[in-house]
């Protein structure tokens, strides 16, 4: 078959003599096509059968049609008959009987009950099928009519004649006689009566409104545009004719010509600009209804065309020819689509890129439009994007081929038309690194690797026959070939793993890149990213697209339905489908998929199914279970197929069944159920089966009950034998006796090694040889004689054999029989123990929180104080999970955005990075990142004062650790160092800058945060160890613009304040146990000195409160009442936690009554002061003091010169410029 | 025809070679190459035996070869087994005698730049013809000296004759990696390509994807990129250096990271370089005190 054009794809083609009518179904994937052999063929187009054939008609079948509702056809023949047939039936309703020759096409209406047919008597005629009449006979053409046709809307009637017109006929009066009166007049009863007569004179059912003359020779086809007023005919003249009317008038408007034989039919496309038309040239043509010119054209080698038919929906069309019929497409109708994280890139039909967005559901307007790219009527094949260049690549069939890659606007708006394009030719290009893409070009077998400048890098030789590529994953590429895929590395230039799969049409990855599912027409195969095959299955139903869910599950979708399957292969039908859709993503229950119109749908789906198989194969019972318990999903099936896939232990779970569960737990080894089950059933089949399961367990005991249940009275004795069970053992032998079943008496009696019964038995039944001999050979000698008086001989008359030792049974080594061996736990699984509600990490509540707060000053209270704070804990948020929580927390939020700090100096080339650091900066924190120490003192010195520089030691290698990468490079040399810059979209080497771990955002959002919660944790040495941190961070630091630096200050202070509280409360602790306290007033009194210190540090409010709450405990119970009537006032002024202010205000109540201070202490509550952070004494305001200049501690005028006691580092009095943080 | 171009025996072999897959040069079998081809490839192999570790093994072998290739290798395997003078010698040596063959200006040249003779290691790779090899070396020189301008030229003069060559695109990588900006993303992505693909992936490319990703402030990719080469081999120089500076530039604790490396590589230049600030910084400290004791 050769064709022109790329795009037609045939869907089907049958084989039959010359087909010369066709009509589609309307709904189902249905052709009629009626032959010239006289028999009329019902295809389903879809699935490639023949549903039936009907064989009533004498002669060529011309004419056919579906009709749109009921099912019905119509067909008509020459043996000038139109039929009606129900398919529903299979056989002719009726006959209509009227024409004189041959019948060429018959339509119905499309609403009334009406069938037009045309006849080579030259007349076109109307019949009413529902009364089975003729209800008009339209005359005027003098040669055969060819073709009549109902306008979709209009009362109007087309048709074409070989006379070489063309008529446009109306037909109103026909359907205001028809439309059913309300009241019938006499007139309108005489002429119902009389319609089916001819009517003689000036017929006003059927009038002729143009006549359309034009072709030079007869006119074999015409038909209306299905919207606008356009006719289309075809002719003996080869021509295709277009022509328009108005109201009033009808003209020609164009010709098309290329037909170099009769036209046969013609038609519009049912949704686009188009015009198809076939010839007995065997061509199909198409046709741009505005410009006239053809667009594509089909030709077949032997097979003149006669018939062409459009589907009324989907975009398929039917011509009929000598040798049959074929179905085909102009275009193919995948979307080309590519989705990228939460991102769908599509091309619509219009050729538009658009994007949409999965987590929003909103389509975005025209990002690109595509016109330029391929010919208009040929949509792109493909669509592949690159998330780090924001670039599409498209590629379209036209012209042999060609691609485009085109950056997106970076502002979803823009609709650009693409104006930095570079294209080229080829049949498939897809992105295979970020920065490369492979084009591959199928006429000369040659993949191209390029950059993004769209030059060739690389040109690599696929292995012959390939058809296709498609990305393999970083690096690599998937060939497709006709009977394999190959995995080909680009680098290498070589095919690194082949599989032979036949046929492949599209690759979809997974999301994580593991699995590939290759997809053919009817077959889904997947493999790994290494191209080992890991499943494949098949479909009857031709499979569309894929994608795969992110717990990687592969959905797929066919004609009609949404599939799923499983990595093992194991598949089902997720939902059904009423029209084809493209899977472009799956998100939990919604699918998102693009129609063939290109516009994205979403479509819900129950997953439960799939995620139950998949937990299955994957052994998480968790969320089996949490399956099981939130779904109807167990039945039947479920049960079959646990077990089939050899999961009796769950499976089991589900089953009520006996005899069921029976198998089930004999499948799974769990032989308590199965004796369960047995014992309820009681059948001697199970309880063998059981036997024989229990012995492979080791299980005797079940054994022995078995066989009791059986009375297989000779293995129980050899299993009490095994066992060593002498007891039941000489049962037996009593039940043998009793039983008289000497063979097993005297199996018993040898088991027992009881000769004594052996003799007695064998004298019973009166072999008296054998007892002798039994009894000689174990030494019984007067038993001996007894037998030997007995039977009246003596020991000369009889002639003995050796006789040989006595046989003696063994002795048991270990009485098994006191318990079972230690059998193999019965495979009780988590699922089961999960089901039967005995694992509590299920739950999904938190472990109790604990309640283990401590704080010095609660042992003297009247209340237990764990308990105390513990209920606090539970009034306050729950994240407060130990120590003291007393409220929420008011934490600065800093939020850091780094932006190039500027600088002034310039730098030279030669130097190392570092050195352009130190240059670059005035900042300590970069001078240290340069490993320039020196000078980072000096800044330090000169800024903060700063003399004491070992506490720094941390830091400053902290920050130089960070400072350079070491990129291995080439072997035998050392690395190559690179400098780690926070500038990072830099080159300029005067701007660079290094980066500064732990920045402020990382401060306050880590540390800060760990310093609150070692603060209500009651960990003040911790506490007082980060906020030394804190501060020693923010000291060589860098931020990047003004408001940081306020952040940072404000950091700083805190940190600050943090640190004199906790040291003066840990200073209080150092003075000694309570008790040690209480002895000694000059402790006392300092304790409570520095209790009401602590509260005066500026901390949270939160932390101020338990200061407080601390401060005034202690001076209510060492009876300053005074002191502590002061802090409950200030308790309940800053508010908080309920518990405590009530607390606060019961003291302040107890107070009141005595508002006095046992002991006099150095805290004026009415003063305004601050704590001198060395000696942990106020410092009232208007008395001298000196600050340190980085963090702004204040202290007694005599500690000036010593090194701050807060940081650690900077010399107490020593004024510098002041901390710099920004360039 | 050049042996290592698109088309040559010796490609897969060079690739391996410089993608670090050295034990997949060692298993090369080089059964099957044409005889000129065959001295090549056991240069390569001796050289990735060395990259691996096993230089004594490699002296032994090239004891009493007169080929300048393989005297050259003694030397780099000297060089390797820490007998630098003797490597030092071989090496200048050779640069005089035979300082027009291609494998001893990148042998020789690596041994007098390891020993700190960058100009003669300069002048010597300055002979080459059209060896990517020496270019690259050239270009590693020019950075460890900071000279990126001269890298820069050297990288786009090596472009324009061999193209898309691994070598080219790994050499302008470090460049890239040095002048950073955009650069660092187009390091990040080849680097990334060889890293991810299974065929070319070794140790070496993952961790200099990792420290693209440092560079582009990725830190936590950076992450999973040197677990992903930790779970190539947990004992590695660099992978160790490197996941110290991502600790720190995170803010993270790296004293444990630090004892492991000065237990495998206590010469790495991290440590040395470490060590040598300590001192400083304490030598620097001494100048300050507070005016009053406190």
């Amino acid at each position: 078959m050769a064709s022109s054009s790329p795009n037609m794809l045939t869907k089907f083609e049958s084989k039959s003599s010359r087909a010369k009518g066709i009509a589609f179904h309307p709904k189902r994937p249905w052709i009629l096509v009626s032959l010239h052999s006289s028999t009329i063929q019902l295809w389903d187009y879809r699935m490639g059968t023949l549903i039936d054939r009907f064989e009533e008609h004498d002669g060529p079948v011309r004419g056919i049609d579906f009709h749109k509702t009921q099912p019905l056809f119509v067909s008509g023949g020459d043996d000038y008959k139109i039929k009606v047939w129900s398919y529903q039936t299979r056989r002719c309703l009726f006959t209509l009987n009227g024409h004189l020759d041959y019948v060429r096409t018959v339509f119905f209406h499309h609403e009334l009950p009406w069938i037009i047919s045309s006849s080579d008597d030259q007349t076109i005629r109307i019949w009413n099928w529902q009364n089975r009449s003729l209800i008009c006979t339209m005359t005027g053409h003098n040669h055969y009519t060819m073709c009549a046709q109902f306008h979709p809307k209009d009362d109007l009637v087309v048709s074409a004649s070989l006379d070489q017109s063309v008529r446009v006929w109306d037909i109103s009066g026909l359907r205001k006689k028809h439309s059913a009166p309300t009241s019938m007049t006499f007139e309108d009863q005489m002429s119902r009566a009389n319609q089916n007569q001819a009517d003689m004179f000036g017929n006003t059912d059927a009038v002729v409104k143009f006549v359309l003359e034009g072709h030079d020779r007869g006119v074999n086809w015409v038909a209306f545009h299905p919207t606008l007023p356009l006719i289309v005919s075809a002719g003996d003249d080869r021509l295709v004719k277009l022509w328009r009317m108005s109201e009033t008038k009808a003209w020609e408007v164009d010709t098309c010509r290329g037909h170099f034989q009769n036209a046969s039919g013609c038609l519009f496309h049912p949704h686009q600009d188009l015009i198809l038309s076939v010839g007995e040239d065997k061509t199909i043509r198409v046709w741009d209804l505005n410009k006239r010119t053809s667009v594509q054209s089909f030709k077949r080698e032997n097979d003149r065309f006669w018939v062409i038919a459009a589907h009324p929906e989907i975009n398929l069309f039917a011509a009929g020819h000598d040798n049959g019929v074929m179905v085909f497409k102009l275009e193919r109708e995948r979307p080309a689509s590519a989705f990228y994280q939460n991102n769908l890139f599509f091309i619509t039909k219009d050729k538009h890129v658009r994007s949409y967005d999965f987590q929003k559901n909103v389509e975005s307007p025209t990002l690109l439009t595509l016109k330029k790219l391929g010919s208009p009527w040929v949509p792109p094949r493909s669509l592949s994007y690159n998330p780090a260049e924001r670039a599409i690549l498209v590629t379209s069939p036209a012209d042999g081929g060609s691609y485009e890659l085109i950056h997106l606007p970076r502002e979803g708006s823009g609709s650009a038309d693409g104006s930095d394009t570079k294209r080229g030719q080829g049949n498939s290009a897809v992105f295979v690194a970020r920065n490369r893409f492979a084009v591959f070009n199928a006429s000369n077998q040659q993949i191209d690797i390029k950059d993004l400048s769209n030059s060739t890098t690389k040109t690599i030789k696929p292995p012959p026959g390939t058809t296709d590529i498609y990305f393999g994953g970083t690096g690599n590429l998937l060939l497709i070939t006709p009977s394999a895929v190959h995995l080909y590395d680009i680098q290498q230039k070589k095919s690194v793993a082949e599989l032979a799969v036949g046929g492949v049409k599209y690759i979809v990855w997974s999301n994580d890149g593991m699995y590939a599912a290759l997809l053919r027409k009817h077959n889904v195969t997947i493999v790994t990213k290494a191209l080992e095959q890991v499943s494949t299955l098949h479909e009857t139903i031709r499979i569309k697209s894929a994608t795969w869910d992110d717990a990687g599950v592969l959905l797929y979708s066919t004609l009609n339905h949404i599939k799923y399957t499983l990595l093992n292969g194991d598949n089902g039908i997720v939902r059904t489908l009423d029209q084809t859709v493209y899977l472009v993503r799956v998100k939990a229950r919604t699918v998102y998929c693009l129609d063939r119109n290109a516009k994205p749908k979403i479509l819900n789906i129950d997953p439960t199914e799939y995620r139950f198989k998949m937990a299955l194969v994957k052994r998480n019972y968790e969320e089996m279970l949490q399956i099981i318990k939130n779904s109807s999903l167990v039945g039947q099936s479920i049960i079959s197929y646990l077990q089939k896939k050899g999961y009796p232990e769950i499976a089991l779970q589900f089953v009520q069944d006996p005899q069921t569960r029976f198998e089930l737990a004999i499948e799974c080894g769990n032989l308590d159920v199965a004796v369960e089950m047995a014992k309820q059933l009681d059948r001697p089949k199970l309880w063998s089966r059981l036997t024989t399961e229990a012995l492979a367990h080791g299980n005797h005991q079940i054994v022995e009950m078995t066989y009791q249940k059986l009375r297989q009275f000779d293995k129980l004795s050899f299993l009490y034998l095994a066992t060593g069970d002498a007891a039941k053992l000489t049962r037996m032998a009593k039940i043998a006796e009793h039983r008289g079943d000497f063979t097993a008496r005297f199996q018993n009696a040898l088991y027992l090694g009881d000769v004594n019964d052996r003799i007695q038995m064998f004298k019973e039944i009166d072999l008296y040889p054998l007892a002798y001999m039994t009894a000689k050979s174990h030494g019984l000698t007067e038993e001996c004689e007894s037998i030997l008086e007995a039977t009246g001989l003596t020991e000369d008359q009889i002639t003995l054999p050796a006789v040989g030792s006595p046989l003696t049974p063994p002795k048991p080594v270990v009485s098994t029989f006191k318990a079972n061996w230690p059998t193999k736990a019965t495979s009780q699984s988590f699922f089961e123990k999960a089901l039967l509600g005995q694992v509590e990490g299920l739950s999904l509540e938190d472990e109790p929180v604990p309640t283990s707060h401590s704080f010095g000053f609660d042992d003297a209270g009247e209340e237990d104080g764990t308990k105390r704070n513990g209920a606090l804990a539970e009034v306050d948020d729950d994240e407060d999970a130990a120590g003291w929580d007393m409220g929420d927390d008011i934490v600065p939020e800093v939020e850091s955005d780094f932006v190039n700090v500027d600088s002034a100096e310039a730098g030279g080339a030669g130097s190392s990075e570092a050195d352009l650091w130190a240059r670059n900066s005035p900042l300590a924190a970069d001078h240290v990142a340069g490993g320039s120490f020196e000078t980072a003192m000096q800044l330090l010195n000169r800024q903060l004062g700063a003399v004491n520089f070992d506490p720094l030691k941390p830091r400053f290698m902290e920050i130089y650790e960070a400072s350079k990468t070491y990129l291995p490079a080439s072997p035998g040399l050392p690395p190559i160092i690179n400098y780690v810059r926070r500038t990072v979209d830099e080159t300029d080497p005067r701007k660079v800058l290094p980066i500064i771990p732990r920045d402020i955002e990382s401060l306050a959002t880590n540390d800060l945060q760990r310093g609150y919660e070692a603060m209500r944790g009651n960990k003040l040495e911790d506490c007082a160890l980060i906020f030394k941190g804190i501060l020693h961070a923010l000291l060589v630091n860098a931020v990047s613009t003004a408001s940081e630096v306020e952040e940072a200050k404000k950091l700083v202070t805190s940190a600050c304040e943090y640190s004199i509280a906790t040291a003066i409360e840990l200073s209080r602790r150092k003075l000694g146990s309570n008790d040690e306290v209480a002895q000694s007033p000059e402790k006392l009194k300092r304790s409570l000195e520095l209790s009401a210190y602590f509260t005066i540090p500026k901390l949270e409010v939160a932390h101020r409160q338990l200061a407080l709450l601390s401060a005034m405990r202690l001076s209510y119970t060492n009876k300053n009442l005074n002191s502590a009537l002061s802090f409950a006032n200030r308790m309940l002024a800053n508010g908080g936690a309920a518990k405590m202010l009530d607390n606060a205000r019961k003291t302040k109540a107890q107070c009141e009554r005595n508002p006095n201070d046992a002991l006099e202490i150095e805290f004026d509550q009415f003063a305004e002061f601050d704590i001198c952070a060395a000696s942990h004494t106020p410092i009232y305001s208007g008395s001298p003091f000196e600050v340190c200049a980085f963090d702004g501690s204040k202290y007694h005028s005599k500690f000036k010169g010593t090194v701050c006691a807060v940081c650690k580092v900077c010399e107490i009095g020593k004024n510098g410029s002041g901390l710099k943080l920004v360039a | 025809m050049d042996p290592f171009s698109a088309e040559g025996e010796l490609l897969n072999l060079h690739n391996y070679f410089h993608q670090g897959q050295f034990q997949e040069v060692v298993d090369f079998d080089a059964v099957g190459l044409s005889k000129e081809n065959a001295l090549p490839a056991r240069v390569f192999a001796l050289r990735a035996q060395i990259a691996l570790g096993q230089a004594k093994d490699v002296i032994a072998d090239v004891q009493g070869e007169q080929e300048p290739e393989l005297v050259a290798v003694g030397a780099l395997a000297e060089l390797a087994a820490g007998n630098e003078s003797k490597a030092g010698k071989i090496a200048e040596k050779l640069a005089k005698e035979s300082g027009d063959n291609s494998t001893v200006q990148v042998l020789a040249g690596t041994v007098l730049q390891a020993a700190g003779n960058n100009e003669e290691a300069l002048k010597l790779l300055g002979n080459h013809q059209g060896n990517l090899e020496a270019v690259a070396l050239m270009v590693q020189i020019h950075l460890q000296q900071n000279r990126t301008d001269l890298a820069v030229k050297e990288v786009q003069a090596a472009r324009r004759w061999a193209q898309d060559s691994l070598l080219v695109n790994i050499a302008e990588s470090w460049v890239g990696l040095r002048v950073g900006g955009e650069k660092y993303q187009q390091a990040f992505y080849v680097f990334e390509e060889l890293a991810q693909a299974p065929a070319t992936s070794s140790i070496q490319s993952v961790i200099a994807q990792a420290v693209a990703e440092i560079h582009l402030g990725r830190l936590e990719e950076a992450e999973a990129a040197l677990q992903q080469a930790v779970a190539k081999d947990p004992i590695q120089a660099d992978l160790l250096a490197n996941s110290i500076v991502l600790n720190a530039i995170a803010g993270k604790d790296t004293k444990e990271l630090k004892s492991s490396l000065s237990s495998i590589a206590p010469e790495h230049h991290f440590l040395a370089d470490l060590h040598e600030k300590s001192s400083l910084f304490d030598k620097a400290a001494t100048k300050y005190s507070s005016k009053v004791a406190a």
